[in-house]
């Protein structure tokens, strides 16, 4: 599903975000990717939607050489892609129902449709009673299971998350890993960035580890590692 | 999305875009409004002129003033030389006597001066109407012209060409005088526009980022900034043509008699010219929009 063969990232300035990076991930594969700050998690990911192009190698994603696509047919691949930011990334003058609706509308859903998506998008993430408030008027957790259910809407074969739970509290974190197990369980193949080694711990399955641009590590957990875990993955308290 | 979904959510966007940054909208409208207005006030008076001079050039008289000593033999001379022309019809004789009476009529307040003895009597003239001439003609009719000049008995010629020439002559200078301002103006329009896009994309920015993540188009990202030029330039337009109409519904009556502003003023726009006017606005509000756009897109492609 994801592939990545010698994919180097160097920039204009010399900086060298990724080395040689190679792995591959599977249909329905829920895969951590960590290591510190400026290990290259972001660029890695900005690559898999082609936010950037590669200096070296190639990345197949969903069997498509991503560097290759013309610069048209960027907005097609994107929409294949389910991608959660750290800082949400809403669309504040809009409302619940609008951010999710979004990619529903340019994809010309009628109306109904449109509503009955964003619908159950944000019942999945349990917000949708309230499809009529604005972004600001939530709070942080909830900010992020709306992108998660903006993220989910056109039913992606991938998820992307960047730090998804920086900015929550733990408790709040827990919640979106639950979210994202519960999306992986239905069958879409997950990638999560995060630096946070305990909750992978907690969490468990695949772990990319990047340090300085290179791929430093990958192995696999096993699930629910300890007792929070399984409350996690079983989605119980 | 259908297209005609597209475009109503491209100018529902693009409403809220311009009530967004409405001070500065204004003034890119104003700015397209000032260029229209100025345009629209140029085409109105070539406009006019140029319909006033086809009349006056089918309507041209050329007369020939004859001198007191011309015999019978003299003046049937010159009848044959302006009957024998192609450009020439209606050549007839007007007699000192009918010259005075037209005198009389035309200027009331003079009519002694034709009776004062002092003066003495008019001179006898031969008057003819002169078709337009083919460009082909005219250095034939210059010639013939000057020897009818030439001949002993002709006092003098007027010929009503002359001064019709003279104004046209003006009226194209006016015109590339017109051209020239107006483009120049509706540069500065494109430019004021051009900005106020790129402002309100500036304060899109954000929302743009996220469009082109969730796999918006091109065409769905700038569509609404598009419309929004487009709206400006319209809205330019009908500000120009609303000030235009407003001060032809002024001035034309208190003009009408006038022999320029009269003339200048007679016709307002025709729907067409309007239309015209609309699209110059668009176009300029699209052209706006565009350049603005381009510099976005290549400031978001630079590593």
């Amino acid at each position: 599903m994801i592939q990545f063969f010698g994919v180097s990232k160097r920039y204009p300035t010399g900086q060298v975000a990724l080395d040689e990076v190679s792995f591959s991930i599977g249909k329905g594969d829920f895969c951590f990717l960590t290591g510190s700050s400026g290990a290259g998690k972001t660029t890695l990911l900005r690559l898999i939607f082609r936010e950037e192009t590669p200096s070296a190698g190639q990345i197949v994603v969903n069997g498509r050489n991503v560097a290759a696509i013309p610069r048209g047919k960027i907005p097609f691949l994107r929409r294949t892609i389910g991608v959660v930011f750290q800082d949400f990334r809403l669309i504040d003058r809009k409302t619940l129902f609008e951010n999710v609706a979004f990619l529903p509308r340019i994809l010309g859903a009628d109306p109904a449709r449109q509503r009955r998506l964003a619908y159950e998008a944000l019942r999945r993430v349990g917000l949708a009673h309230r499809m009529s408030a604005f972004p600001r008027q939530l709070s942080g957790g909830e900010q992020q299971r709306v992108a998660i259910a903006r993220a989910l809407v056109n039913e992606p074969d991938i998820l992307i998350a960047d730090e998804p739970t920086g900015n929550l509290d733990p408790d709040l974190a827990r919640e979106i890993v639950r979210l994202f197990l519960d999306i992986h369980r239905r069958g879409t193949t997950v990638l999560f960035a995060t630096h946070d080694r305990e909750l992978i711990r907690r969490v468990g399955h695949r772990v990319l580890v990047l340090a300085r641009g290179r791929l430093e590590e990958d192995r696999r957990l096993p699930v629910g590692s300890d007792e929070e875990s399984a409350i996690v993955v079983d989605g119980t308290e | 999305m259908s297209f005609l979904q597209a475009l109503a959510y491209f100018f529902r966007e693009a409403c809220v875009g311009l009530v967004r940054s409405w001070r500065v909208s204004l003034l890119a409208v104003f700015t397209i409004g000032v260029s229209l207005f100025l345009a629209g006030g140029f085409l109105l008076t070539s406009r006019n002129l140029s319909r006033a001079i086809t009349a006056w050039k089918d309507e041209a008289r050329f007369v020939v003033y004859l001198s007191e000593k011309a015999g019978a033999e003299e003046r049937s001379a010159i009848e044959k030389a302006l009957s024998g022309a192609p450009w020439t019809r209606d050549v007839r004789f007007v007699s000192p006597q009918e010259g005075a009476a037209r005198f009389r009529s035309a200027f009331p307040p003079l009519a002694e001066l034709v009776d004062d003895a002092r003066y003495g009597s008019l001179p006898p003239t031969y008057e003819a109407r002169v078709r337009q001439l083919a460009s082909s003609e005219t250095e034939a009719y210059a010639r013939w012209a000057a020897a009818l000049a030439e001949l002993p008995a002709v006092e003098t010629l007027d010929d009503d060409r002359a001064w019709i020439e003279d104004v046209e002559t003006l009226l194209a200078f006016a015109r590339a005088v017109g051209s020239i301002l107006t483009a120049v103006l509706l540069g500065a329009a494109v430019f004021t526009i051009a900005a106020v896009v790129r402002l309100t994309s500036f304060l899109y920015r954000d929302e743009i980022a996220i469009m082109r993540l969730v796999g918006a188009t091109e065409f769905f990202i700038r569509g609404p900034f598009y419309c929004e030029g487009i709206l400006q330039g319209l809205a330019g337009a009908a500000l120009a043509w609303g000030a235009l109409h407003g001060m032809h519904v002024a001035l034309a009556p208190q003009f009408e008699g006038s022999l320029v502003l009269g003339v200048i003023l007679r016709d307002f726009l025709t729907l067409r010219e309007a239309a015209g006017l609309a699209a110059i606005g668009a176009a300029a509000g699209l052209g706006g929009a565009l350049v603005s756009l381009g510099r976005e897109r290549a400031a978001s492609e630079s590593p």
